[in-house]
């Protein structure tokens, strides 16, 4: 349990880390929290030879919610820790699924070392952040030398731990969009034990018109296949609903269509699929309440 | 600062009573351990350095089952700080095969040589300037496997077509014997109701926070070998030791240090031993060996019973239990080290708290592809109580009666005591229907029930578990091989010493041949010598023997170190308090039987004024033999051994197996559970146990151990398993997989204490390390039942993991049994 030999580079802005990650390209990896990194290194599952680690560079820390000429956006930078995000106003006012998501992310000790974006680039297909970040329309700010661009979450997530990212690349932010009046949103999910990667887990974002009328519904899921995933069936099945019972049960029902689990020792493909029902069943009913104004 | 807490011991303990007059034993005595472990000062293997001092690492097998083509050390060897690179071959030339207990021809090696047996098994083993480069080396080692059919499930282990996992063997079912004791089929003959159930209780393991480790230095120019570990058995097999490592035994020296919890996990630990001895052998430095939490989980001691039961129970038409029939189909994984012990341990209390009048035990241990088994508190008892709690609730449910009144009924009577069981072990006392009545007392049974009801009308599912279980204390290592007809060693006492020393100054310091496991030697020892002797426990000096020292001690295990450590110690206690009370009369010019010790102060009976204090006394023994009697020698030192204080032989045709187990505890628990049908997911709200270890020697003390062990029974309720995927891979390497429960999985844990004191010990205590462990895990079973019962769900496998409870709902619902 220790880690082979590496290079530790510690860059003062992000010009430097850039120039460093390009230098290095995929033999380096880069360090935030290093709540999943470490570990990794420790069991030399992943034995980079080179650690960027950008915990001095000025600027990723930054955690804002921007009013320019569209909606609000949410922008949370890359060394902006979870227990940050989930102590701010501003998100809880903005995104309240990434308070309730992130809530369920191992302990508050880890919480304080461990960022968002962090979470999110590591892409573990079980972990709560990716998926809440999916469900909340969100994208993906990375940068490189050659300059900056934005991936919609549902394409940066492309496999078990793997991303859009291309070498030479690091994730600076996360953006998650603002919700339009009548949004209620609910995240679920079954751990082993508390603070535990879930077995599965729901989120979900759910807007009703004036009518009462389900007008948006988007369900993401973890645990339940190779990579965070919309359950785009329960979601159809919910737009243009009442949202009543039989909607959210019909949503339920096809929860799990098209899901491909992989099965450990917390959960088989099939558990996983029963779970991935359950939880959207109650993950949606919530959030349709909340919709409603009720608590 | 006094070291006694304020409070009177009836508020610590939760109801009043007597503590014959006693001013020590009972208290909750603040622990003499804390100071040390709190400011992180205690020694563990892991802070031993010596000058020169090397770090191993081990190599270890990927594969379940596999013939080692070939192994290439040398990439390994050129790194720069690596000192030996060693094979299972070249480290056999050094070090010998670890010692076992079984009497079948299982050879084990703690490196593997030509075949590996289990994942995780070790190839290869490296010894480096530091543990980095260690484990560099090991990543360099090339080896060739031919991987072989990986041996998984028990039963089709059996098969006499199945690979052989030892070629030594005939068959991979290393030991079968079935044992009746009583008339089994006439009993089952006249039973009016035989309930039964096929129940399965999977490997789980002890997991001690600090991993097991040596530090191992050779002494090539007098052929000693010093050697700091963990192991428990420094003073009880150090012979065994010495043979492994190659070393007269007149030539090693074991020094223990303190252990970071062990859980009976660390009783041997030979392979750890074996692996520092044969890098010192080959470097001529130091090498210190510490398992990281990968080695420990996959390849050390650390796995405790892993059980298929056919179980049947006969009762009368009124619920009179009158037999029990047991089937064990047991996965001892690659190798045998431990023999039976487990089954030999069970035999203690197969029957439980009731009045069985017979028994068959049939046992099958069977070798697979996996680590052995070692010790894990409960120790072969904590799945047979899983069982016969659960047959006692399915009778209860078939013959309609009141699982309290079904337990009532049967229960061994206090007038009955000594009681002696059909496989023979005797139980000293107890008082089982009051510790039931007060079980459910505090509880609240009725609150509970009337919540239920009405979480039951939201469509909630409380349940409310009970389950009243012995705890066999005060072990005898003759279990773990008296099972055999011609057990390859006698029965043993299995002794435990002490040496007590007054000095010139009358300080007192006691000696243990135990060494600090994470429980309270130090604690229980001062308290006893402060009773003997009335002085402050926080006056006696507690120190550790190495295995130099003569000292003779099994240690903590089988929950027997305060009736050990409590016998020891007294009996030293009383013979250098009489020879002082014969010095003291002496030199006072009066009769011995008219001086008496009050206070650490030897005074005429009847005119305390005349007096000696200890160090007066302890003056002239040292140093004025001249004035003490004539018969007396010079000193104040005394080694007392315990041997174990009622224990009998076997009976040659094993009809009998004796009373080896005899101070027997008892414990009623009633946890609280709520169990989501549709996640599956139980949670536990409330626990209430109540606890009767006879006198109880400290009280905080006894809390903790229960405590502690409810929580292991929670994992092991509903959480802690070793998984083996189907081509034998360990699916449980790390605590990612392998859970415990944390503080967010353990409710408040209400717990009280009656005292039936054993007639057998010293002060009447009886032990009390495993009771928590021992009955947690089928109470909680016991309680997801009841939630579920409108679901028609019957419990007979743990843990009781959220895809279990989701398939045992979906199995009630298909009508499956």
């Amino acid at each position: 349990m220790k880690p082979a030999a590496f290079a530790y580079l510690a860059p003062r802005d992000l010009d430097e880390a850039l120039d460093q990650l390009a230098e290095h390209g995929a033999d380096a990896r880069v360090l935030a929290g290093g709540q999943s990194l470490v570990r990794l290194m420790n069991a030399r599952l992943a034995s980079p030879a080179v650690v960027v680690d950008i915990n001095r560079v000025p600027g990723l820390d930054s955690l804002a919610v921007t009013n320019g000429s569209g909606p609000a956006t949410l922008r949370l930078g890359a060394t902006v820790r979870q227990r940050t995000s989930e102590l701010s106003p501003d998100v809880a006012a903005h995104a309240p699924l990434l308070v309730e998501a992130g809530a369920h992310v191992a302990h508050a000790p880890v919480r304080s070392r461990g960022t968002v974006v962090g979470s999110v680039a590591f892409a573990d297909p079980s972990a709560e952040l990716p998926t809440a970040l999916l469900a909340l329309d969100g994208r993906v700010v990375v940068r490189s030398r050659a300059g900056e661009r934005t991936i919609e979450a549902d394409d940066f997530f492309t496999g078990a731990f793997t991303n859009a990212l291309d070498a030479g690349e690091m994730v600076v932010a996360i953006e998650v969009p603002g919700s339009p009046p009548g949004t209620g949103s609910a995240f679920v999910e079954v751990a082993r034990r508390h603070g535990d990667l879930p077995v599965c887990g729901v989120a979900a974002v759910v807007t009703r018109s004036d009518d009462g009328r389900v007008s948006s519904a988007r369900i993401a899921l973890c645990g339940a296949d190779e990579r965070p995933v919309r359950a785009r069936a329960a979601e159809d099945a919910l737009t243009g609903s009442d949202g009543g019972a039989d909607a959210v049960a019909e949503a339920a029902a096809r929860a799990a269509d098209g899901l491909s689990p992989r099965g450990d020792c917390h959960g088989s493909p099939d558990f996983r699929r029963h779970l991935a029902r359950i939880l959207t069943g109650r993950a949606v009913s919530t959030a349709v309440h909340r919709a409603a104004g009720e608590a | 600062m006094s070291t006694v807490e304020d409070r009177p011991t009836t508020d610590t303990t939760g109801s009043p009573r007597e503590n014959g007059g006693r001013r020590w034993v009972g208290r909750s005595v603040l622990r003499k351990e804390d100071p040390k472990l709190l400011a992180g000062r205690a020694v563990y293997v892991g802070d031993v350095a010596l000058p020169g001092m090397l770090h191993g690492a081990v190599l270890r097998s990927p594969h379940a089952h596999a013939r080692i083509v070939s192994i290439d050390t040398s990439a390994a060897e050129a790194i720069p700080g690596v000192a030996a690179v060693l094979t299972g071959a070249q480290a056999a030339e050094l070090v010998n095969p670890m010692p076992a207990f079984c009497a079948e021809p299982v050879p084990q090696t703690a490196i593997a040589i030509e075949r590996v047996r289990y994942p995780g098994e070790a190839v290869a083993i490296v010894a480096a300037t530091d543990r980095y480069v260690a484990e560099d080396a090991c990543a360099a080692i090339k080896v060739e496997y031919e991987v072989l059919p990986a041996v998984v499930d028990p039963e089709a282990a059996m098969a006499p077509d199945a690979t052989r996992i030892h070629e030594t063997l005939d068959s991979n079912v290393a030991f079968h014997r079935t044992l009746d004791f009583g008339d089994v089929d006439a009993d089952v003959a006249r039973a009016h109701t035989v309930v039964r159930t096929r129940a399965r209780w999977h490997r789980m393991g002890a997991q001690p926070m600090e991993t097991a480790g040596a530090v191992a230095s050779w002494n090539p120019f007098d052929q000693s070998m010093t050697v700091y570990s963990n192991s428990n058995f420094h003073n009880f097999l150090p012979w065994a030791f010495a043979g492994m490592l190659g070393v007269s035994t007149n030539r090693l020296r074991m020094i223990p240090c303190a252990v970071g919890g062990s859980f009976g996990s660390k009783h041997f630990i030979t392979k750890v031993l074996a692996i520092a001895g044969a890098l010192t052998k080959a470097t001529g430095r130091p090498v210190q060996y510490l398992e990281d939490r990968v080695d420990n989980i996959s390849a050390n001691d650390n796995v405790g019973c892993d059980r298929i039961y056919d179980a049947e129970l006969a009762l009368t038409e009124d619920g009179e239990m009158i037999s029990l029939t047991l089937r064990i189909i047991d996965d001892y994984g690659a190798y045998f080290q431990f023999a039976h012990g487990q089954h030999g341990n069970a035999m203690a209390q197969p029957t439980g708290p009731y009045r069985i009048g017979s028994l068959r035990y049939d046992v099958s241990c069977v070798l697979t592809n996996k680590v052995q088994q070692g010790f894990f508190r409960g120790a072969g008892a904590d799945p047979g109580n899983f069982v016969l709690e659960r047959l006692v609730d399915k009778a209860s449910e078939e013959l309609g009666i009141d699982r309290a009144e079904i337990r009532r009924r049967n229960f061994i009577a206090p007038e009955q005591f000594p009681f002696k069981t059909p496989p023979g072990n005797v139980y000293d006392s107890g008082d089982y229907a009051a510790v039931l009545d007060r079980a459910l007392e505090i509880a609240g049974i009725d609150k509970w029930r009337a919540e239920q009801e009405r979480l039951r009308a939201e469509g909630r599912y409380l349940g409310i578990g009970l389950a009243t279980c012995q705890e066999r204390t005060g072990y005898n290592a003759s279990e773990w091989w008296f099972l055999y007809d011609n057990p390859p060693l006698p029965a043993t006492s299995t002794p435990e010493s002490v040496k007590l020393d007054v000095d010139a100054m009358g300080g007192v310091r006691v000696e243990i041949g135990c060494p600090l496991w994470g429980n309270s030697p130090e604690t229980v020892v001062s308290q006893v010598v402060a009773e003997e002797f009335g002085i402050d426990p926080a006056d006696v000096s507690v120190t550790y023997a190495d295995s130099t020292t003569g000292a003779m001690s099994a240690g903590p295990g089988g929950s027997r170190l305060t009736i050990m450590l409590s016998g020891a110690t007294r009996g030293a206690s009383r013979t250098i308090r009489d020879k002082m009370i014969r010095i003291a009369a002496h030199a006072m010019e009066m009769d011995p039987d008219d001086v008496e010790c009050v206070d650490g102060t030897f005074r005429a009976k009847g005119a305390p004024s005349t007096s000696m204090s200890m160090a007066e006394i302890g003056m002239r023994a040292h140093l004025f033999f001249h004035d003490t009697p004539e018969e007396e020698s010079s000193g104040l030192v005394a080694v007392h051994t315990y041997d174990h204080p009622y224990s009998t032989p076997p009976s040659a045709d094993r009809k009998d197996m004796g009373a080896f187990y005899p101070m027997v505890s008892h414990a009623c628990h009633i946890p609280i559970v709520e169990v989501d049908p549709e996640t599956g997911v139980v949670t536990l709200r409330a626990y209430y146990a109540v606890n009767d270890c006879g006198t109880l020697m400290n009280p905080t003390l006894v809390e903790g151990q229960i405590v502690g062990g409810i929580v292991q029974g929670i994992g092991a309720a509903l959480m802690e398993e070793y998984r083996y995927g189907e081509d034998g891979s360990l699916d449980t390497p790390t605590f990612r997989e392998y859970l415990m429960p944390s503080m967010h999985e353990v409710p408040e844990i209400v717990v009280e204490h009656l005292e039936t004191p054993s007639p057998f010990t010293e002060y009447g205590v009886k032990g009390a390390g495993e009771g928590g462990r021992l009955v947690a895990p089928t109470a909680i079973a016991s309680a997801v039942d009841d939630a579920l019962k409108p679901l028609g769900v019957w419990v007979d496998e743990l843990p009781m993991t959220p895809e279990r409870v989701v398939g045992m709902v979906a199995g009630a619902r298909e009508g499956r049994p």
